[in-house]
């Protein structure tokens, strides 16, 4: 295809686009102005400045996944902080208080005071209705003598039952409150005690 | 669009952490330990009382002191469906009006073998006044080795006389010093009974 044979149309807009651009005299000085007055670039913020800077967050669906595996993580660890071994928060459980047995809480609590001597016990813990029978609620405390273990405990009104479980040189053992009501055979081969929370006097 | 899609998913994850800790606080399963078919029962026994109207939590925890207990599962599934039955037995004899505490200790009296008609017998000499104190105690005399007719009569003929609680709860230790000192359970508790002051029906005069 020669230069004759082309279409008139294309060698008009072939000839505009080859005719240079006619400016007048100022325009390129007020071109650099402008660019002169526009503020550069501000450089990355720091500190409190750069935490509190809005932007876009994108993540992706493996991002996303692991940032709720690690915000319900967190929850858990927060969960596991607060509650107990047997799953109730601490509010829930007898709580220990230095106090004198039967000292009225309020309408359906009261404190209840457990002794028991063990002069030879590593550790003794109390367990029972009121705490799910878990070993680690309600740890008792040696006496200053060394001779009996203690502890007070808030318990709803009603008929409880209890033991105490003694750590010694021999291992474990379930034993009765000897100061307290019997529990029929519990089943499992080891004496129960009863405690009346607000019926008579507690015993 | 997708941002309000991912604002959407950040709100649902924030609430998920939130609720992560009173989702953990209802705690592991209490009764993990045991093995399924125990399971199954423990929970079938639990709701088969709630549907009764009987007290659930004696059941649930006669399991719990099993599983502390280390005991054997079939030796916890027998436990648990006893406290049931007895539990049963005990709103049977007591009648529907009956409290939590008394249908407990009347289980426990049950247990301890006392007979359900001594279990009526209080009930009906009661006046309306609750009997888990005289209960507790019929269980605990028991336990101690006093005769179950014995233990029954005493207590009962004690209760219509009008024995105070305090009266009835100092019985136990009394009459387990007189054991320990070498008395018979049974003569120790009728020589202790004899301390207590109460109002006896009248005697019926000889014709």
């Amino acid at each position: 295809m020669t230069e004759s044979e082309r279409d008139p149309n294309v060698e008009w807009i072939a000839r505009e686009a080859r005719r240079p651009v006619e400016s007048s005299a100022g325009v390129r000085a007020r071109v650099m102005d402008a660019v002169r007055s526009t503020p550069l670039p501000v450089r990355p913020r720091r500190g409190m400045g750069w935490l509190t800077a809005p932007r876009p967050l994108a993540l992706s669906p493996l991002g996303s996944t692991l940032l709720a595996a690690g915000l319900v993580g967190i929850g858990l660890l927060l969960g596991l902080a607060v509650t107990n071994r047997d799953g109730r928060l601490p509010t829930e459980q007898p709580t220990a208080v230095a106090a004198t047995a039967q000292l009225p809480v309020h309408d359906t609590l009261q404190v209840h005071r457990f002794e028991l001597e063990a002069p030879h016990a590593s550790r003794v813990a109390l367990v029972g209705d009121f705490n799910n029978w878990s070993l680690a609620a309600t740890p008792m405390t040696r006496s200053a003598d060394g001779t009996a273990w203690t502890v007070t405990v808030k318990l709803p009104a009603g008929r409880h039952v209890y033991a105490f479980v003694v750590d010694g040189a021999k291992g474990s053992k379930w034993v009765p409150d000897p100061a307290a009501l019997r529990a029929p055979d519990d089943g499992f081969g080891t004496a129960n005690s009863v405690v009346l929370i607000g019926q008579g006097s507690a015993t | 669009m997708k941002r309000l899609a991912g604002r959407r998913g950040l709100v649902a994850l924030i609430a998920l952490a939130a609720a992560a800790p009173s989702l953990f606080a209802q705690g592991p399963d209490p009764l993990a330990k045991l093995d399924t078919a125990g399971r199954a029962l423990v929970r079938s026994l639990v709701d088969s009382a709630r549907a009764e109207g009987l007290p659930s939590e004696p059941v649930l925890s006669k399991a719990q002191e099993g599983v502390a207990k280390h005991a054997p599962n079939p030796a916890i599934a027998r436990a648990v469906r006893t406290v049931f039955l007895s539990l049963r037995q005990a709103r049977n004899t007591l009648g529907p009006k009956a409290s939590r505490d008394e249908l407990t200790a009347a289980a426990a009296a049950l247990q301890a073998g006392i007979p359900a008609s001594a279990l009526a017998d209080l009930r009906a000499s009661g006046h309306g006044k609750s009997i888990t104190v005289p209960l507790v105690v019929l269980a605990d005399l028991v336990t101690r080795g006093v005769p179950r007719d014995m233990a029954s009569h005493t207590i009962l003929q004690l209760w219509m006389g009008g024995a105070g609680d305090a009266d009835l709860l100092g019985l136990p230790k009394a009459v387990e010093q007189d054991i320990v000192s070498g008395a018979a359970p049974g003569d120790a508790l009728v020589n202790r009974a004899r301390t207590i002051p109460i109002r006896l029906p009248p005697a019926k005069v000889p014709e």
